[in-house]
């Protein structure tokens, strides 16, 4: 615990630079509202409070290289071929492709080969807080995206011998 | 637990459900003219394994349960179509003993419902002891792009309610009764439908599979990537899955507020496309033929193009086609400006103007009643469009809409199947005036619908005679604004059929008058494959960049490569002005580079470099010209006021519009070719050979051979 309270006061300082970089960098926060540099000197939009995050990055040893990624926040949709909505409960942290030379071909078997660490990296959480919690740890710049929107009416098998008065229209062949 | 319903940010309350919501109101009231007691939509409480839920009155059980987070078992019941009440019906327990044990060979495995019912639920070891062996179905061929593997089939009638339904495919049917019964298409047709892929998703078991993706990969090899569909202007979501460096298949992304749950054949099928008639290397015209250079090489014979073309202002034009994205819109007109032009074009029929409904105000040119809006709508005329081809998936919502409520389609324009039916009101100009002034039985609904809808095509921008239709719509929607222009309904939709063409308009992307009279020295296409060659004149510089080696790519002095949708995580602007982000799933192949780069590369090399290094400022810059094109997944309602001016403006701006009462002719004469990457896919050649053409080619030769032959 000591150790952690050590490091967390060795980065404070950093802490601070990188939210607000993270505040003006954010390309869709939650809201998808952007902030530019432009807004923050309007004095009518407040400030997202700065929170006190354990910038874990520090000494969990990941590369650098990972605080120049964006990373994905959302929730994966069911998937049509299937009835059940499994999986689609959690939320998911991934990372975009690199683009240009993060993936080729490899001319020996024809597999893809890599060149990106995160391509096969994917992390569950139970809820949306968690995961944004841990990309603020990590000091990922991040997006979430909008769940899935879903509005399925009540049914019921009576429906199907309902009287209509008009020209008939639904011509069943089952 | 699972929701029924939930919205765009907010995590559903735990424990209660939230309301589902119910069918509008003008529905359910049509629906039960007859009925003797009246409908309340009463809240009805139970309590689910210990969990008490709230679901609205008439919801089936199957959905109460699910709502408390018990997953009932199914096959047949379905959340978007009607319920069949097939597998309980005991008949199908018998066919489920009788279907083959074919998983290592199925398509279906790894994401069956049978499979993972029968691992769940089922027994470790047979009890099938038939003597006389299984029972066996012929395969059905039901065209290019679905598979049959009809002894799998369990008869949950599922794909038989979905051509019903959704599609409007009457002929897709069952026949014979009990182990007889058989599901097929009468007699031995294909299934001739934009939405017939979906069956595939629908089929519980393995029965019906993706003819083009047979045995090419499985479910747990492929990556997701949820992305947006850009083969029209619907938007839908998607998502691409890939394997390596190759999408795979394309599969639909459920979103209520868009796609439902059904995306078009072309947005399915289309992506071998993208392996196909790829530009992969900036490529220099010398004599006749290309030869491939360096991106250096190619940026500065851009730029020294540029100079020896002698352009100057306005003379600079650039040219964008349907699949450019916003940023790199933005980016190209950023960069015309800074040359000193104001031609930035589009590439369809008459984009060297201005459209005649400007671009000053929004609802001008989107689809202001919304995708889901349109099922409000009690009376919709269309004018100079054919949705089905156009927008296949509000196609199915306009469907779903004429099947369940009283509404009454009108048609001014060519006449085609719209898979509902529709009071055909006449081909030209003339019709739309007989409309105007109240001739006609459907003139008379449309008066006194209550949320009246009036669909515009994209069309008619291209058409001699647009500019007085518009007038006209506009005078219209004007003098009825106490309907069709209210706080909550906004009755005048244009529906586009471009993916870029909302964002080329919420950006700005059309000439200024002057800039469209001039004569250019130097042309930029950006995507611009639907271009007239004729439009470009001899002398000038062409540059092209974009994906395919099409139309554009031709006429080009240097082609410049850039990336495909499913390659770059970019903006997309759908007909609402819906703006949502894509995501790439693959690398662009070779050295082709997403499209806003290669822009900001050559900004540099002209001598005018743009002050966007990366996309993130690039978006900073698209947030300073409109706000909507960075809000993902919500929509931005014009208000009432700024609608009527300018629909005010629109009616002013085309006053003086002579009318040649030329027939308005279709837009989409062939629904599987409609884009670089459609005319590039070897399945789209295969659908307009079977559906377009209606040439039987023999694609199975199953189909054909005799039943001898396989007893
Ligand atoms: S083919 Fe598939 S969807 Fe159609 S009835 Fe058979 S199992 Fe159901
Ligand atoms: S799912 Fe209920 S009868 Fe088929």
């Amino acid at each position: 615990m000591s150790l952690l309270r050590l490091c967390q006061q060795a980065v404070r300082q950093q802490t601070a630079a990188r939210a607000a970089c993270v505040a003006t960098r954010n390309h869709a926060t939650d809201s998808n509202i952007p902030q530019t540099t432009e807004q923050k000197q309007d004095a009518a939009i407040t400030e997202a409070p700065q929170r006190d995050v354990v910038a874990a990055d520090i000494v969990s040893g990941a590369p650098k290289e990972l605080r120049h990624r964006v990373v994905r926040i959302f929730q994966p949709t069911r998937s049509t071929t299937q009835s059940g909505s499994g999986k689609s409960n959690r939320w998911r942290i991934d990372w975009d492709i690199l683009p240009g030379a993060g993936r080729w071909e490899n001319p020996l078997m024809g597999w893809a080969s890599s060149a990106d660490y995160m391509q096969g990296t994917r992390l569950s959480f139970r809820t949306k807080e968690d995961a944004i919690h841990f990309a603020e740890k990590q000091g990922w710049d991040y997006y979430v995206a909008a769940t899935e929107i879903k509005r399925i009416p009540p049914k019921n098998y009576a429906e199907n011998f309902l009287y209509k008065p008009d020209k008939l229209r639904l011509i069943r062949t089952k | 637990m699972l929701r029924l319903v939930s919205s765009a940010s907010k995590p559903s309350s735990a424990g209660v459900l939230a309301k589902v919501v119910v069918a509008p109101s003008s529905s359910r009231s049509s629906r039960r003219t007859f009925s003797s007691t009246t409908a309340k939509k009463a809240d009805i409480t139970l309590t689910v394994d210990g969990k008490e839920v709230t679901v609205p009155q008439g919801s089936a059980l199957i959905q109460a349960c699910e709502a408390a987070g018990a997953t009932i078992p199914r096959f047949c019941y379905h959340d978007r179509l009607a319920i069949a009440g097939n597998c309980r019906e005991g008949v199908m327990e018998f066919l489920l003993a009788n279907h083959p044990l074919d998983c290592p060979i199925c398509d279906q495995g790894g994401e069956c419902d049978l499979q993972d019912q029968s691992m769940r639920y089922g027994a470790d070891r047979t009890r099938f002891h038939e003597i006389s062996g299984k029972r066996a179905v012929e395969d059905k061929d039901l065209g290019p792009l679905v598979k049959t593997s009809m002894n799998r089939c369990i008869q949950c009638t599922r794909c038989v309610r979905f051509a019903n339904e959704v599609a409007g495919v009457e002929e897709l049917g069952t026949t014979g009764r009990g182990n007889d019964m058989q599901i097929g298409t009468y007699v031995a047709k294909t299934m001739n439908s934009e939405l017939s892929g979906n069956v595939v998703d629908l089929c519980p078991v393995g029965a019906l599979t993706s003819k083009p993706y047979a045995f090419h990969a499985r479910p747990w090899e492929l990556k997701h990537t949820d992305s947006v569909d850009v083969l029209d202007a619907v938007g839908s979501n998607i998502r691409v899955d890939s394997r390596g460096l190759v999408v795979m298949r394309v599969q639909p992304r459920p979103n209520d507020d868009v796609n439902e749950e059904w995306i078009s054949d072309k947005t399915r099928y289309a992506y071998d496309g993208l392996r196909f008639q790829r530009l992969t290397v900036p490529l220099v015209k010398q004599g006749d033929r290309f030869v491939t250079v360096s991106w250096e090489d190619a940026l500065a014979s851009v730029a020294d193009g540029l100079v020896r073309s002698g352009a100057k202002g306005d003379e600079i034009k650039a040219i964008a086609g349907h699949l450019a994205d916003t940023e790199s819109l933005v980016a190209l007109k950023d960069l015309l400006n800074r040359l000193g032009s104001d031609n930035t074009a589009l590439d369809h029929v008459g984009g060297h103007a201005a459209p005649v409904h400007a671009v000053d105000v929004r609802s001008n040119y989107l689809f202001n009643s919304t995708i889901p809006g349109v099922e409000q709508a009690d009376v919709i005329l269309l004018v100079g469009t054919n949705p089905r081809h156009e927008a296949a998936v509000l196609n199915s919502r306009i469907r779903k809409s004429w099947l369940h409520t009283t509404l009454e389609v009108g048609l001014i324009g060519e006449r085609v199947d719209t898979t509902y039916g529709y009071d055909y009101l006449g081909a030209d100009a003339k019709a739309l005036a007989d409309f105007v002034a109240g001739k006609g039985e459907f003139a008379k609904k449309f008066k006194e619908a209550k949320r009246p809808l009036i669909i515009v095509g994209s069309s008619l921008v291209e058409h001699p005679d647009g500019a007085a239709i518009f007038n006209a719509l506009a005078k219209f929607t004007e003098a009825n604004k106490e309907k069709l222009i209210t706080p909550e309904w906004n009755g005048f939709s244009v529906l586009q059929r471009a993916a870029s063409r909302a964002a080329a308009y919420d950006i700005g992307f059309v000439p200024s008058k002057k800039a469209s009279s001039t004569k250019p020295k130097f042309v930029y296409l950006l995507n611009a494959d639907e271009v007239n060659p004729k439009d470009i004149p001899e002398d000038a510089f062409v540059v092209y960049q974009g994906h395919h080696g099409d139309l554009g790519a031709q006429l080009a002095d240097v082609v410049l490569p850039g990336a495909a949708y499913t390659e770059k995580g970019m903006t997309w602007v759908n007909t609402e002005g819906r703006a949502q982000l894509g995501r790439a799933a693959v690398p662009p192949p070779g050295a082709s580079r997403e499209d806003w780069k290669i822009i900001r590369a050559l900004s540099e090399i002209v001598g005018t470099p743009l002050p966007y290094d990366d996309i993130l400022s690039l978006r900073d810059r698209m947030w300073e010209i409109s706000p909507t094109l960075l809000r993902y997944d919500s929509l931005e309602p014009t208000s009432v006021d700024v609608a009527l001016t300018g629909l005010k403006a629109l009616a002013a701006g085309t006053a003086n519009a002579k009318v040649t009462g030329e027939p308005i002719k279709k837009p989409i004469d062939n629904f599987y070719q409609t884009d670089p990457i459609s005319r590039a896919s070897v399945t789209m050649a295969q659908c307009t050979r079977a559906f377009v053409k209606g040439e039987d080619y023999g694609f199975s030769e199953l189909s054909n051979a005799s039943e001898a032959a396989f007893a």
